[in-house]
């Protein structure tokens, strides 16, 4: 519900709802999480991090130095990263912006 | 009907914030809307007992009482006053106060209306009883400069709103209500403005929320950086650090992405990205998915049945303080146009 509480105070983050009405899903929910996985390891690899699907609930965040944490869902893995590297993850950086545009 | 049956049947009450800087004209509006036969059964929420009294049935009136969470976000405290009064309402129904089928609260002028939003989508018995409607603001046709150019809050209160009323247009010469008008519109061009000297005591016009709600979507014209001010609106005040992007994409998105990357925005830059309101068009899907956000806080993206109009382009604003549109136009094109593919289950 907020993305910055991430985790807090939802069920079922919004993130994580589906692009079509339920019933009519094109991707399974596995094959969902792993298209959500590849997503923001985009982001996430110009930081030295990457994340991967941790049993079906939760993501596992890893930095390039061994520094693991468990998240619920994609928007809690931000200020996990945050706080692991020190650094703000910031989609208006411009390196990240040209990265993704050479991508 | 707020009965027992309505809310076990998962029928949440809908809750319209009415909201808007001091002296605009809020409660006027709401002893108006008031007289409308449909409101019979709403419940009123206020912060002040003003001079204006509201000859209803139903007033409480509650202290405004943050509850700043550990995080610090502002926008997402909860309303301690609201949560209980909401929580009051729902033990009491039966017993002390007569059914009711609607709650409007109407906020103090200096309210920031995201812990009040914030309350409604994020506590868990309120959210289970009760849905946030609308948000409608009040907007002072002789003053609109001055709170615009001078009140974070009033920024923020317009920035929120999805109905924009405008009031003493009765007050305010023909080309003064244009321009601010246009200030308006450019500030939020997701939000229907409406003439309060016009609405009469018509609550559905004002409170109805939804289909409605589509139409600015529907009609803005796509721009990035500030639109140019109509010539009414040369020399009215504003605050020139908040401005809208209105963006209309030919290309379906990938939802997943787009959720990833308005995420990120909103971790990063939420303080200042006061509002996001969209209908998408999204890959794989028949029909649009309408987003709403309000700095950090996200409504549940909801399926619409159909597509408004004839346009079946995703139609997104951003009303943003401080930011840089084109950076921010180019981070969403970079993130969502280079699609990658994920690797099947089998194949992971």
């Amino acid at each position: 519900m907020c993305a910055l509480c991430g985790v807090f105070l939802t069920e079922v983050h919004w993130t994580d709802s589906s692009p079509s009405p339920s019933g009519s899903r094109v991707r399974t929910r596995r094959h969902e999480r792993l298209h959500r996985v590849a997503l923001a390891n985009r982001i996430l690899r110009h930081y030295g991090f990457k994340i991967s699907d941790w049993q079906g609930n939760a993501y596992l965040l890893s930095g390039a130095t061994g520094q693991t944490a468990v998240l619920p869902n994609v928007a809690a893995v931000w200020p996990a990263a945050e706080q692991l590297r020190k650094r703000a993850l910031d989609p208006l950086d411009p390196h990240l912006i040209e990265a993704l545009e050479r991508d | 009907m707020a009965s027992e049956s309505t809310i076990a049947a998962g029928n949440p009450i809908p809750v319209n914030v009415i909201t808007g800087f001091l002296g605009s004209g809020k409660t006027t509006l709401l002893q108006r809307l008031l007289r409308s036969p449909g409101m019979s059964r709403t419940v009123v929420l206020i912060n002040e007992l003003g001079e204006i009294g509201l000859d209803h049935l139903l007033v409480e009136r509650v202290d405004e009482a943050l509850v700043l969470l550990q995080n610090g976000c502002i926008c997402c405290s909860i309303r301690d006053d609201l949560k209980s009064a909401l929580r009051g309402l729902l033990s009491r129904e039966r017993e002390q106060i007569p059914a009711f089928d609607r709650v409007v609260i109407e906020t103090t002028g200096l309210a920031d209306p995201g812990p009040v939003l914030y309350t409604l989508l994020g506590e868990p018995v309120v959210r289970h009883s009760f849905r946030l409607g609308n948000v409608v603001t009040t907007v002072d046709a002789l003053n609109a400069d001055l709170h615009l150019s001078r009140n974070p809050e009033g920024v923020k209160q317009v920035a929120a709103a999805d109905r924009l009323v405008i009031t003493k247009t009765d007050l305010a010469d023909p080309a003064r209500i244009a321009a601010v008008r246009d200030v308006l519109s450019r500030t939020n061009p997701s939000a229907e403005i409406l003439d309060a000297a016009q609405i009469g005591v018509d609550a559905d016009r004002v409170l109805v929320e939804q289909t409605r709600d589509l139409a600015p979507l529907t009609r803005f014209r796509p721009h990035v950086g500030e639109p140019a001010a109509a010539d009414s609106a040369q020399g009215l005040q504003h605050n020139a650090s908040v401005a809208s992007l209105s963006l209309a994409l030919d290309e379906p998105l990938d939802w997943t992405a787009f959720g990833i990357w308005l995420s990120l925005l909103l971790h990063r830059h939420g303080d200042n990205v006061l509002r996001v309101k969209g209908i998408l068009r999204v890959q794989d899907a028949a029909a649009p998915v309408f987003i709403n956000a309000v700095q950090h806080i996200v409504h549940p993206p909801q399926h619409l049945e159909r597509w408004p109009t004839a346009d079946h382009r995703s139609r997104i604003v951003f009303i943003t303080r401080g930011i840089d549109h084109a950076l921010l136009a180019r981070s969403l094109a970079a993130f969502s146009s280079n699609r990658v593919d994920a690797p099947t289950p089998e194949e992971a």
